[in-house]
């Protein structure tokens, strides 16, 4: 029998059963659907950080800090007793391959803009510097002043518009009460001032290092006056240099000039293990959606058992017409290979739509929660830009492969039963 | 007439032989029970024989038939279809033996799911046939036995009558040597019953055709050339009418 036939002859049986065969597609459909959905999402998950920590980081630059990588994301501090000072980054800028350095002071404060109140991380830096190290921290409307009054703030532009609906809450020229609540010589204390809003920052996006779209800025003359000390988070600093070799000596100049009680961290450095942290969590997503799929490759064995025992006539008709055991495997092989296919066509489909859904929808913000981080303003909006599913023709080829070899698979065995069945036996069943 | 070995040999010696069975046997488990069903059946089918196998339920009919058939293997004897030895072969070898061999069974077995031309193109199909050929050569046969304007027709849309006739059909368009007909007239009313076996006397005569017909119609025993009695696994009497 010709290969043709066999798969016209298979097909002809799926058709006689479409309810019972379309159940069976739509487990596998699910099943290869939310692995698509969810391996596209993390791939543009993984895009889009990459671009935004770039863009946050700089590739040229290195962070100096007291604690471990992902303090910095907390605004920095360890819990080592070593701090950094203010005028630490003399001793970084005199270093080779050194073309500026910046130091940033963080600290939690409530904001008031006329009412509205809410928390946010504060950062005290040098503008002029922070400008020339963050091509990012550029004013929408107003303007970053080169010699900063006291009173001055930079805010980012989702602190002005926090919701991103209109609602604008703070403009270039309001003013913003700030009280702090933290310790100075061993005392708590209570503290507050009012600023003026000079500059809104251009939208940003994503989340870094550098300046932030829910940022907070003040003069670093005006922060170690009002929070009365010269420690600060960290420092950053820009190279002339992108070779490894030039960069490693750096860092170990800088963690010998501060005898080890820093950390050094390169933004590259922190994107390999960015995306290796992806990498694992692809996988484990991938693995979770394969589950769902081996389920419904049960289905498939399931299905194909109850049609074997109902078509035991009919295996008995064709073999006693000449039929040959492996063309019996190969029909219902087929078969289980065809409901594996059109699963894993319509699980594409539905994969590509369901992983722009997701990217779209944590975009506008509707899945509160999630990834906000510390930097968001306390309410129930993201700060993600739009996420588009990366389909690569791999994850194609593959999830029509992995939904074809589970089907074949699970198929096996009752297409095996299917072939040994003895002519005579199957044509005696009722 | 006699040879120099003092052998008699008769006019069917002259005769292509089609099928020899010789002491065949047959035992089945009926769960631990060993069931003979064939006891040592000895018997030759020529060229152009119309054999009517009758006997009581029990007697070993179709048992006998599966063997002609090569459904089914002998416990011991021997069966050879057209000079293979049926006990020698794989599966796949009876398979193929199989393609040459028309079985008619009494409940019709077609494919419900496919159309009358579809059921008689299934055994060319199964022989890698191209699918022009099969369609010209199913929709012959179809003509030959009276169904040229029932071949979209699936069976649930077939007479009885005409369910049998796309049974034959099927299985005789790969040209086989012999029909086996296993109560062909059983589920059919005595008059299409008459009409079936009109149908199949004429093909036995006119394409020469041999013949091995199981039944319990009389008159189809009368119609055949032999009629073999079977009775508890052996045959009773081998008659020619």
């Amino acid at each position: 029998m010709h290969v043709g036939d066999v798969i016209g002859y298979s097909f002809s049986a799926i058709r006689l059963r479409k309810m019972r065969a379309g159940l069976t597609i739509l487990g596998v459909t699910i099943g290869i659907a939310a692995i698509v959905a969810l391996t596209s999402f993390t791939g543009g998950l993984q895009v889009v950080m990459t671009q935004q920590l770039e863009q946050g980081l700089g590739t040229d630059t290195l962070t100096v800090s007291t604690g471990g990588i992902f303090d910095l994301f907390n605004g920095g501090g360890g819990s080592s007793d070593f701090s950094l000072l203010v005028n630490d980054t003399d001793t970084i800028s005199s270093m080779d391959h050194v073309v500026s350095t910046v130091a940033a002071m963080t600290k939690t404060i409530n904001a008031n803009f006329s009412g509205d109140a809410f928390p946010l991380t504060l950062t005290g830096v040098n503008y002029t510097e922070y400008e020339s190290m963050y091509n990012t921290f550029v004013a929408k409307d107003g303007n970053i002043p080169a010699t900063p009054e006291n009173t001055d703030v930079v805010i980012g532009s989702r602190v002005a518009d926090p919701w991103q609906n209109g609602t604008i809450i703070a403009q270039v020229g309001d003013e913003v009460s700030i009280v702090w609540t933290g310790r100075v010589n061993d005392v708590i204390v209570m503290k507050n001032y009012t600023g003026t809003v000079v500059a809104i920052l251009d939208d940003i996006g994503g989340f870094g290092l550098g300046p932030s779209d829910f940022g907070f800025y003040i003069p670093m003359t005006w922060a170690t006056k009002f929070f009365d000390t010269d420690v600060i988070s960290s420092i950053t600093v820009k190279m002339d240099t992108r070779n490894q070799d030039e960069i490693d000596a750096l860092i170990q100049n800088i963690d010998d000039a501060f005898d080890g009680l820093v950390t050094v961290t390169q933004p590259a450095a922190l994107l390999d293990n960015m995306n290796q942290i992806l990498g694992i969590l692809n996988v484990f997503l991938a693995g979770i959606a394969g589950i769902s799929l081996i389920v419904a490759g049960v289905g498939i064995m399931n299905i194909m058992i109850v049609s074997l025992i109902e078509r035991t006539r009919e295996i008995g008709i064709l073999k006693g017409l000449g039929m040959h055991r492996r063309t019996v495997m190969g029909i219902f092989l087929s078969e289980a290979i065809m409901i594996g296919l059109l699963g894993g066509v319509f699980g594409i489909i539905a994969g590509v739509v369901f992983g722009n859904l997701i990217g779209s929808g944590l975009a506008r913000g509707n899945f509160s929660g999630g990834f906000g981080g510390s930097s968001s303003i306390n309410g129930g909006f993201s700060s993600f830009p739009p996420i588009t599913p990366v389909v690569t023709p791999d994850l194609i080829i593959g999830a029509l492969a992995f939904g074809m070899i589970v089907a074949a698979v699970f198929g096996l065995y009752p297409a095996w039963r299917a072939s040994k069945l003895k002519p005579v036996d199957a044509l005696r069943y009722e | 007439m006699t040879t120099v070995l003092e052998y008699e040999l008769t006019e069917e010696d002259f005769l292509p032989k089609v099928i020899e069975l010789k002491d065949l046997t047959k035992t089945y488990m009926m769960g631990q029970v060993p069931v003979k069903a064939l006891r040592g059946v000895s018997l030759k089918v020529y060229k152009g024989d119309f054999i009517a196998i009758l006997g009581p339920s029990g007697s070993g009919k179709s048992t006998l038939l599966n063997m002609i058939g090569a459904l089914d293997r002998p416990t011991s004897g021997t069966v050879v279809i057209d000079e293979v030895d049926v006990s020698t072969l794989s599966d796949n070898q009876l398979a193929d033996l199989r393609r040459n061999i028309g079985f008619v069974y009494q409940t019709f077995n077609l494919i419900s799911r496919l159309d009358a031309r579809s059921n008689v193109e299934l055994p060319l199909s199964i022989a890698g046939i191209p699918k022009k050929t099969r369609k010209l050569k199913a929709e012959v046969m179809l003509k030959i036995v009276g169904l040229e304007d029932r071949m979209h027709h699936k069976p649930s849309e077939l007479s009885g009558g005409e369910r049998q006739r796309v049974a034959i059909a099927r299985a005789l368009v790969k040209n086989p040597s012999f029909l086996i007909m296993d109560e062909p007239t059983g589920n059919l009313d005595s008059k299409t019953g008459l009409e079936i076996m009109e149908l199949v006397r004429r093909l036995n005569k006119e394409q020469g055709i041999s013949l091995i017909v199981v039944t319990h119609d009389p008159e189809i025993g009368n119609e055949a050339k032999r009629i073999i009695h079977l009775r508890d696994g052996l045959i009773d009497s081998n008659k020619v009418s």
